[in-house]
């Protein structure tokens, strides 16, 4: 009989206790905000849990172009623009090749930044079109900055040279 | 039990201010040994909110709420987890939360308490009385009820990287597989990870890409693992997360290191683990 009785006595002393709760909405916006469904961006869908729960999760098949040889080439493209974006000024010469290869690392290292970011925020798995279109959108603006960089190097001063003017200027 | 609650909290940071100039402290130390009188709780109650986040799965339609409690600092032990097991028997018996053992060895009571993801019972109350503390579950858990968080991914994604010594060959004289000293101090920091997800939950790469990206906890144990002299299967454990996810989704964010409540450092295992990828 307790048992019967127990879930709606606890249930009238919740309801009790929330009351006051209920009143003070409007005062504490961020709890409503927190609180809120109403997150339209990329909403979580339902919980769902692929195969059995003792399973483990499956194992990606091993791509090291895609991991270790990726971060490896990435962080050498990193260490690499630190000396080749200082040595035009520090040695006060200009030198075409070095200018070519500063803007080749450039243009790779802004490809893998943003690259990483796509594949951080839009799961091909979720949103496969808006993935494929995010990628190709990146891909033409790469080759857009590409060719930008190679007229400039070829028919105006180059990068070092224009950046000297504007620090001097 | 109650006395005893009540100086230790005498004892604990009750009126003690985090930084004091060091001529001073000498001279309080005194005054306080001498002051151990128990306040009697009706004439000076210190009273403290709690807001805790509360969802039923009885009832789905309605939106998570914050739900206020009221203690009296006095009467109630040091930590977070004290509070909830004192609301959950005297004020509110509905709120549910995990927790075992009361010192931090478990992982079960792992939770957001204003603002950081950490253990209840590791977690001082703030003796500002004024102040509010805010409690809610793991961020980005599907919660199962108010405090408790679903780990079911988490535990499978723990057992993909087999989490266990694997060996094919038996020892010389047949015993047990010994290492050198320097070698098991590679594990120090390691070994010592509860799987309490305090770190894996805070890690905002984990918030987004939790189906393929493993997280700081799972990350660290896989380490620990690879760093093992006694583990014969380095390669095969290298070559299951060299992808572009299962690591390399880690950015360096490092609120993995911030958050742990155990002092571990996943984010110095998962830069071990990129390196040793990378030769």
């Amino acid at each position: 009989m307790a048992s019967f009785a127990r879930p709606s006595l606890l249930r009238q002393s919740l309801a009790i206790s929330r009351s006051p709760l209920r009143q003070n909405v409007g005062v504490s916006q961020a709890v409503a905000f927190h609180a809120s469904a109403r997150k339209q961006i990329l909403p979580p869908l339902p919980q769902r849990i692929d195969g059995n729960m003792n399973d483990p999760v499956p194992v990606p098949s091993p791509k090291p172009t895609e991991g270790s040889y990726h971060w490896t080439f990435e962080r050498a493209v990193c260490v690499g623009l630190i000396p080749l974006s200082v040595a035009p000024f520090a040695a006060g010469s200009l030198n075409p090749v070095m200018d070519a290869v500063l803007c080749t690392l450039l243009v790779a290292h802004s490809h893998i930044g943003f690259e990483a970011a796509i594949v951080d925020y839009f799961r091909p798995q979720r949103v496969p079109k808006f993935y494929s279109f995010c990628q190709w959108l990146l891909r033409a603006f790469t080759l857009t900055t590409a060719v930008g960089l190679y007229e400039f190097e070829t028919n105006d001063v180059g990068v070092t040279e224009a950046l000297r003017r504007i620090w001097n200027a | 039990m109650a006395s005893l609650r009540s100086t230790s909290r005498l004892f604990a940071a009750a009126s003690r201010p985090l930084f004091r100039p060091a001529a001073f402290a000498r001279s309080y130390a005194t005054v306080e040994a001498t002051q151990t009188v128990e306040p009697s709780p009706s004439e000076n109650p210190n009273m403290k909110t709690f807001k805790v986040y509360r969802w039923n799965p009885d009832t789905p339609t309605e939106k998570p709420t914050m739900q206020s409690y009221q203690l009296d600092l006095n009467k109630t032990g040091p930590m977070m987890l004290d509070a909830l097991i004192r609301i959950k028997n005297e004020l509110d018996p509905t709120l549910t939360f995990r927790r075992s053992c009361r010192e931090g060895i478990c992982g079960s009571c792992a939770m957001n308490i204003d603002g950081v993801n950490t253990l209840a019972c590791l977690c001082r109350i703030p003796t500002q009385a004024n102040s509010e503390s805010r409690i809610y579950p793991l961020p980005h858990t599907y919660v199962v009820k108010d405090l408790v968080p679903d780990l079911t991914l988490f535990y499978k994604q723990y057992k993909s990287i087999k989490p266990y010594l694997q060996r094919d060959t038996p020892t010389e004289d047949g015993l047990e597989y010994r290492q050198s000293p320097e070698d098991r101090k590679k594990l120090d920091g390691l070994y010592e990870c509860i799987l309490c997800a305090c770190c894996s939950t805070s890690c905002p790469s984990y918030w987004w890409n939790s189906e393929e990206y493993l997280g700081p906890a799972i990350l660290l144990q896989s380490y620990r693992w690879l760093a093992d002299s006694r583990d014969e299967r380095t390669a095969e454990r290298k070559a299951a997360l060299d992808n572009s996810m299962s690591v390399y989704r880690c950015h360096t964010i490092l609120n993995c290191t911030r958050t742990c409540p155990k002092g571990l450092n996943p984010g110095r295992a998962i830069a071990e683990t990129k390196k040793m990828l990378a030769a």
